[in-house]
């Protein structure tokens, strides 16, 4: 799975972070930064990635289709 | 308790489909049943926000739930058997239940008299369509309540060139955010044309259907569109007859149980005993935290984290805030910026205990909430 990062919305909650930290960081400007650079997420931490995509109050997250 | 088997959760939003995640996080694999009786399961932080701005932001407020394997049952609880352990649902499904998580969140607060037709609040994603109309059309408004609901509809109103007018008993956000910080936001609202008023008593609503607001006082304010913004009650009507479910909410203790085995409780719905009072916080953080402690408890499992969750975010008329800690008393030790100019990070010590407030201040939230638990001052 991939991940579409809308950084406009993004205002660094920092949830994605909390739900999978090996996939989701934010840098010092409080933005979200996809560790695998929008490319394919390993099939190990796709449950996190989706929780941490379900948890992201402003819908800044969501799976590439 | 022993691990339960089926669960089921009743209430289909933010801390229902949290303690249904989380359930899946910690290994569940039985049956997780949601009663949903409302409206799609949506966020409601945006619907203030983004949502009342433009069009482009409705199809994303949904709360994703096809990866947790839910039963959904899409009818509104209407009671509660404790002896039989099952939960009957308006259309009269019988569910029942090895432990239950009591999310039912709450409903706006309305102050039209019984029969007035009109008045306007703004919970669901409909109401949030429905304002967002009528500030489309309309050239004058008034918010009932500074809160920060309120102040987020006037936000919205100033964006859609709307004039609006803040009616409360006290100044603005100040309950929320302290005097300190109500001021902050004050001038920087007025400085956009957001007139703010001060009823002596609570007001009423004028009209049916609605035209105006009377203030304690006995003016009455006109405008095309009034808006009630006067917080929210818990949804506890189907828990008649429970002495633990009431006007104040659904009481829980630190594990997010209420009084009755097996039944737990989280969210806008969900209280905790402070001294003498009952306290509700409903918030979005403290849904997540709750509903997920929630789930953790009812799985026999060490709580993952506390009852509540204090970081709190809102935007009023383009400034953005965060805040980490209880409402903060007197003047703050500034951190970095200036508050009086721009963007600022402001902290307030009480005994060993911080809030941190952010004002147009990037900060990852992690970092907010670390500010508040150094231990060192300045």
């Amino acid at each position: 799975m991939r991940i579409d990062i809308d950084e406009a919305r993004c205002e660094g909650h920092g949830l994605c972070e909390e739900a999978a930290p090996e996939v989701f960081s934010l840098d010092d400007d409080a933005m979200v930064v996809d560790a695998f650079g929008g490319g394919e997420v390993p099939d190990g931490l796709a449950a996190a990635a989706r929780a941490a995509i379900a948890s992201c109050p402003v819908a800044a997250l969501r799976e590439r289709t | 308790m022993s691990r339960p088997r089926s669960v089921v959760v009743v209430g289909a939003s933010t801390a229902g489909l949290a303690a249904a995640r989380e359930l899946r996080r910690r290994g569940h694999t039985d049956a997780i049943t949601v009663i949903g009786g409302g409206e799609e399961p949506c966020s409601r932080p945006p619907l203030s926000k983004q949502v009342l701005k433009d069009g482009s932001a409705d199809g994303t407020v949904s709360i994703p739930t096809a990866d947790l394997g839910l039963e959904v049952v899409r009818s509104p609880a209407a009671h509660l058997d404790p002896e039989r352990r099952r939960v009957t649902t308006r259309d009269g499904h019988d569910v029942p239940y090895d432990a239950l998580v009591v999310a039912t969140g709450s409903a706006a607060r309305r102050i039209a008299a019984p029969g007035q037709s009109g008045e306007l609040v703004l919970r669901t994603l409909d109401d949030a369509r429905t304002l967002r109309t009528r500030l489309g059309r309309a050239d004058t408004a008034v918010v009932v309540g500074a809160g920060f609901l309120g102040m987020e509809v006037a936000s919205a109103c100033v964006h859609h060139g709307v004039s609006v007018t803040v009616v409360d008993v006290a100044p603005p956000l100040e309950r929320v955010v302290g005097t300190f910080v109500s001021a902050v936001l004050v001038r920087r609202a007025r400085s956009v044309g957001v007139e703010l008023v001060q009823s002596e008593g609570p007001v009423s609503l004028d009209g049916d259907p609605v035209t105006g607001v009377r203030l304690g006082e006995g003016t009455v304010l006109r405008a095309d569109l009034v808006v009630t913004c006067a917080g929210d009650v818990p949804v506890t009507d189907w828990l008649d007859g429970h002495a633990w479910a009431g006007p104040q909410g659904v009481e829980i203790d630190h594990g997010g149980r209420t009084p009755l085995e097996g039944v737990l409780a989280a969210g806008d719905v969900a209280a905790v005993r402070e001294e003498a009072w009952l306290r509700r916080r409903p918030f979005w953080s403290n849904a997540v935290a709750q509903g997920r402690l929630a789930a953790a408890t009812l799985l026999g499992d060490e709580p993952g984290g506390p009852v509540w969750d204090d970081y709190f975010w809102s935007e009023v008329c383009g400034h953005s805030l965060k805040m980490v800690g209880p409402v903060p008393r007197g003047e703050p030790e500034v951190l970095a910026g200036d508050p009086c100019t721009g963007s600022a990070l402001l902290r307030w010590w009480d005994s060993d205990v911080a809030t941190v407030v952010a004002v147009d201040h990037r900060i990852p939230v992690p970092r907010l909430r670390a500010l508040a638990l150094e231990r060192e001052r300045a």
